[in-house]
């Protein structure tokens, strides 16, 4: 029997229809995945789902539960599952947890208030709970105190103390290095067991295929396709799902390394850089050829941004050199940034930003006009300030705005992390092809191994944990070399 | 819930609550500007035999304890304190974006310093020093504008100071600087727009402030100087007659409520 | 510690620019102030110039500024402030005797206007919006543009004078409290709501409280257990600041109500240039204020870990 069943579930705001008519069920030991990009309507569905949608949207639809049933347009009525039959583990665990409580009273409070156990046997359970989680000996720490990986087993730990069977799991593995996907798969996996239900909803292709089971993959609100997770993942039907599967940096065709041509732009040499009294890495030394593109990648917190921000001047380094080639003009060294809104004046528009850009820079220089044209980019979204046009548009924008400088050597930070794949490959597409062209230097900074990979012409990662990668690269293509004493 | 973002679009124009503040204070700012014109007098002209008497054509509000009219009293009033407090606030404003920029771009020993002194000045009551700066100043306005322009730049500096650090460390400014934007530009178009808006709350709240101080000294026999006329102290010499002409002690007690709502309303919430 | 050190260097501020102050105040004495003091002391009969001349070089008024201002500093140091210019009594004493009327003041303020204020505001905080929320925003603001004076003044004339139903002045019994006490705690629960209500309303906005819903707690449990602790760190950091215009409020009302405590005694030192008393008074407040921050900034990072690091 199923765990739950849900018929017909649909979202609207007024007279527009933000989800279409959706069924689903959640077997016993079965995951069931949603996949989806921003916008797709995946969090609507939870939402419904659960009865939190905001009161400005109307669901309709039915949800059964064992043997009762609910109807979806009558919110309050889920309120009394909460906790007891379902459990919901929130996005950005380490923000869902009470930040002025031991998490272990946070799991307890879920024993004692829900299912009336004593606080003595609440306490005692929760920390069983947390020992089964590999958490012994956390119980007494605060939130702040835990990495993501540990908040997301104390979120679990507390959304299930209940008594629920049933996870829903939104984005679990939002703002979590890439290297802890699996361990987040594997954690969801044993909760389930053989006899709990998951539905887990996502935008990340590799989470959805680790996870398997069944898989719905929404659009703009409505299926486009639905099966189970492994044939879809083989051969996609949908014009859509192929599309987002060749999106995934997995799955790009690597670029062909180019052979030198241009001099060298940047180099580092003997490289050191510290923050917080802590040194994030030492002896670096690399030089990168206008043409050339070096990938940067390593989990959060390696220093990988702060490398970048060293060779642009903006840290000290703790030792070693930076050398620019002399011929550059001093603003040829630009940076684009992983928040593209938060690099723009808020409260100008995009125009009057470009225009000011033009008013700097006299002398010969490239025409607004055309770069527009060129990225690909609505003249109309001018009269916009940047909070107001799409991730993907300003962060071509931002492109645009350096190209004006006329750059040497282009530091990227993390430029899609906040993109939909397919935007994401979209505008990486652009910025390889753009520096190519101009033969701009290119350090591209990314978590994810896949793009760097895929994406460089040679490759450097900063992952403590793990030796340098790319050896045999730095012989082969001279367009970047790189050596690690 | 991203699909939601459309509805949260930062809503557009004025807040009902400013424009109700504006409406106050442009019919106080009338009565004063314009209230000698309407209907000419003296506030200090004394007629002992129409003490508390009523309104009449030439004193609309009646006559107070010594026979003075009310009206041109309290439009007096209305200008009196106002322009003192506008003028401590031009001053403290002016010091405290000069001095808060400073310190933010600076830093260094200029930013301890002037932190240190805006903090000590934080944890004495304004009034206390205003109080002190009235007993070594030789005119009570001088005093009043001189100890109320020492109270209220530490907020003005320390509003300019967070907001200009802040602002100074975004990506925003970084890029600007990289592209190669001088200092004039990131103060003009990153800094200043943060700003600005913190500033009218702050102007307003002042003035508040200011006014507030002016009346309440006045009020317990420690500010203004009799026969001046000034709020507090025409309520505190009208208090005791208040059962035989109520509406003596009412109009400027209503006249300073309507100014402080104004100025409360225009500040807006100290969020925005 | 960091903390700690900072608010020492507050305190050290505070105490130099009273110092400052209260020195200039002395040596801008308008008139003879020597004369002015010794008949303060003695009496206008037993003054002559001798007296005069003692007090003189006992101030170090007529000399010059330098040594006459160390001659200050070291005195405050020492905790030395004098005697009074008009009772001749030493003005720590003084201070002893009026600082207990005020601390009970503005202690039942205090209280009465947490009874009020963060109650409303987190109801109204739990529903943004709703018709509590907006009525409340209504009579802060209107209660904001209320100066105490005035507050004063109307629970004065409809309370005392139109009802006869309490005392407009006096001290001494519990009925006397109720006029001044009431005055400050309106003026602060004003404030107090607010502060309240915007950190309920930002709190069960965040994601910490729907995931407490969500575990299967009720409203009820999920405000006490993680509402009230969360909304208490910007409400007692924001009654720190408050501190200072309690002491404000407390120097107008004590002067309006006859409430013989530290704020009353000040107005008529600075009204007397008692500058001795002026330095006692002002010093004392001034310090207040850095100690009552200095114990909020330890009850506030007992209850916030992050904060305690």
């Amino acid at each position: 029997m199923s765990l739950l069943k849900a018929e017909d579930i649909t979202v609207r705001d007024g007279g527009t229809t933000l989800l279409a008519p959706l069924s689903l069920s959640l077997e016993p030991g079965e995951p069931l995945v949603v996949l989806g990009e921003t916008g797709s309507g995946k969090s609507l569905m939870a939402q419904a789902l659960m009865g939190t949608l905001p009161p400005e949207l109307q669901a309709t639809g039915h949800v059964a539960l064992g043997n009762r049933e609910l109807n979806a347009g009558d919110p309050d009525r889920f309120r009394g599952l909460w906790g007891r039959e379902i459990g919901v583990l929130p996005q950005e665990p380490w923000l869902s947890l009470d930040p002025l409580m031991r998490v272990d009273r946070q799991v307890a409070e879920a024993h004692a208030l829900v299912r009336g156990l004593s606080r003595r046997d609440a306490l005692a359970r929760a920390s069983v709970d947390l020992d089964a989680l590999g958490l012994s000996g956390a119980g007494a720490s605060y939130p702040h105190q835990l990495s993501g990986g540990m908040a997301q087993r104390v979120a679990i730990a507390a959304a299930r103390a209940g008594g629920a069977r049933i996870v829903i799991a939104d984005e679990p593995t939002k703002g979590l290095d890439a290297a802890r996907r699996d361990d987040v798969a594997n954690l969801l996996l044993t909760e389930m067991g053989e006899t709990g239900g998951i539905l887990v909803i996502t935008h990340d292709l590799a989470l959805a295929r680790r996870i398997g089971g069944r898989l719905i993959v929404l659009r703009a609100g409505a299926v486009v396709e639905r099966g189970t997770t492994r044939e879809i993942f083989a051969a996609p039907r949908a014009a859509y799902t192929k599309e987002l599967f060749a999106a995934d940096p997995e799955n790009w065709t690597p670029r062909r390394q180019r052979a030198a041509t241009g001099a060298t732009v940047i180099g580092a040499k003997d490289l050191s850089v510290a923050r917080a009294g802590r040194t994030l890495f030492s002896g670096l030394s690399f030089e990168i050829l206008a043409g050339g593109i070096l990938g940067v990648t390593g989990p959060s917190g390696c220093g990988k941004s702060s490398l970048g921000d060293a060779l642009l001047g903006l840290v000290a380094p703790a030792q070693g050199t930076v050398a620019r080639t002399p011929e550059a003009h001093p603003f040829a060294f630009q940076k684009l940034y992983q928040d593209p809104v938060a690099a723009f004046p808020r409260k100008r528009s995009l125009g009057k930003t470009l225009q000011d850009m033009q008013g700097l820079i006299k002398g010969q220089q490239p025409k607004i006009e055309t770069l527009l044209d060129a990225l690909g980019l609505d003249p109309r979204l001018l009269a916009r300030r940047p909070g107001a046009v799409s991730g993907g548009e300003l962060q071509r924008f931002a492109l645009l705005r350096i190209l004006l400088r006329q750059p040497r050597f282009v530091f990227a930070d993390e430029p899609t992390s906040r993109l939909d794949p397919i935007t994401q490959a979209k505008v990486i597409e652009l910025f390889v092809r753009t520096a190519v062209q101009d033969n701009v230097a290119l350090m591209l900074v990314s978590h994810d191994p896949a793009l760097i990979r895929n994406t460089g012409d040679a490759v450097l990662s900063l992952d403590p944990a793990s030796p340098p990668v790319g050896g045999e690269l730095a012989e082969t293509t001279p367009a970047a070399s790189f050596g690690v004493s | 819930m991203s699909a939601l973002d459309i509805h949260a679009a930062p809503r557009r124009g004025l807040p009902w609550s400013r424009v109700i503040g504006s409406v106050l204070l442009l019919m106080v700012a009338a009565l004063a500007a314009l209230g000698s014109l309407v209907v000419p007098g003296d506030p200090f002209a004394q007629s002992l035999a129409k003490a508390l008497s009523g309104p009449e054509p030439a004193a609309p509000l009646g006559y107070d304890h010594l026979g003075r009219s009310i009206y041109h009293r309290l439009v007096h009033a209305l200008r009196l304190s106002p322009l003192i407090a506008l003028a401590a606030v031009a001053t403290a404003g002016a010091a405290g974006l000069i001095l808060g920029s400073l310190a933010a771009a600076r830093g260094g020993w200029i930013d301890r310093a002037l932190v240190m002194l805006a903090d000590a000045l934080l944890a004495l009551p304004g009034l206390l020093l205003v109080l002190i700066v009235l007993a070594m100043m030789p005119g009570t306005a001088v005093g009043f504008w001189a100890g109320l322009s020492l109270v209220l730049w530490v907020e003005f500096f320390r509003l300019t100071r967070a907001a200009t650090r802040e602002t100074l460390a975004s990506p925003a400014v970084q890029a600007s600087r990289l592209l190669g934007f001088g200092p004039a530009y990131v103060f003009r178009i990153h800094v200043w727009p943060e700003i600005a808006p913190m500033m009218l709350t702050a102007a307003a709240f002042g003035t508040a402030t200011a006014i507030m101080a002016i009346a309440a000294l006045g009020f317990v026999y420690v500010g203004m100087r009799a026969p001046a006329p000034e709020l507090g102290l025409m309520m505190v010499e009208l208090l005791p007659y208040w059962r035989e002409a109520p509406m003596a002690l009412l109009s400027p007690v209503i006249a300073t409520f309507v100014l402080l709502l104004g100025l409360t309303l225009l500040a807006g919430s100290r969020e925005q | 510690m960091t903390a700690l050190a900072a608010r020492l260097v507050q305190a050290a501020m505070v105490a130099v620019l009273i110092g400052i102050a209260t020195f200039v105040m002395m040596r801008s004495l308008p008139g003879d102030a020597a004369w002015r003091i010794a008949a303060g002391r003695y009496g206008y009969d037993n003054v002559d110039a001798a007296a005069a001349d003692a007090v003189r070089a006992e101030l170090g008024l007529g000399g010059p500024v330098l040594p006459a201002l160390l001659q200050w500093f070291g005195d405050l140091l020492r905790l030395d402030f004098g005697n009074s210019l008009v009772t001749g009594q030493p003005v720590m004493e003084e201070i002893a005797h009026q600082l207990g009327a005020s601390v009970s003041l503005a202690l039942v303020a205090v209280v009465l206007s947490l009874l009020i204020g963060p109650p409303l505001g987190i109801l109204a905080g739990l529903r943004p919006g709703g018709v509590l929320d907006r009525a409340l925003l209504v009579v802060s603001t209107g209660l904001k543009a209320v100066p105490q004076f005035l507050m004063a003044l109307v629970l004065i004339v409809v309370i005392a004078v139109q009802m006869r139903w309490l005392p407009a002045a006096g001290h001494g019994e519990l009925r006397h409290f109720v006029l001044p006490a009431l005055t400050l705690a309106l003026g602060l629960a004003a404030v107090n709501a607010r502060i309240a209500r915007d950190a309920m309303a930002r709190i069960a906005g965040m994601p910490f409280w729907s995931f407490a819903q969500w575990k299967g707690l009720s409203e009820r449990q999920v405000l006490f257990r993680h509402g009230l602790r969360n909304i208490s760190v910007p409400l007692l950091t924001y009654l720190g600041l408050q501190f200072v215009t309690l002491v404000e409020g407390v120097i107008i009302v004590e002067s309006i109500f006859g409430w013989p405590g530290i704020g009353h005694a000040l107005v008529h030192a600075i009204f007397s240039r008692d500058v001795p008393m002026v330095q006692g008074t002002a010093l004392v407040l001034g310090l207040g204020f850095v100690l009552v921050n200095a114990a909020i900034d330890f009850a506030v990072r007992r209850i916030d870990p992050r904060q305690a690091t």
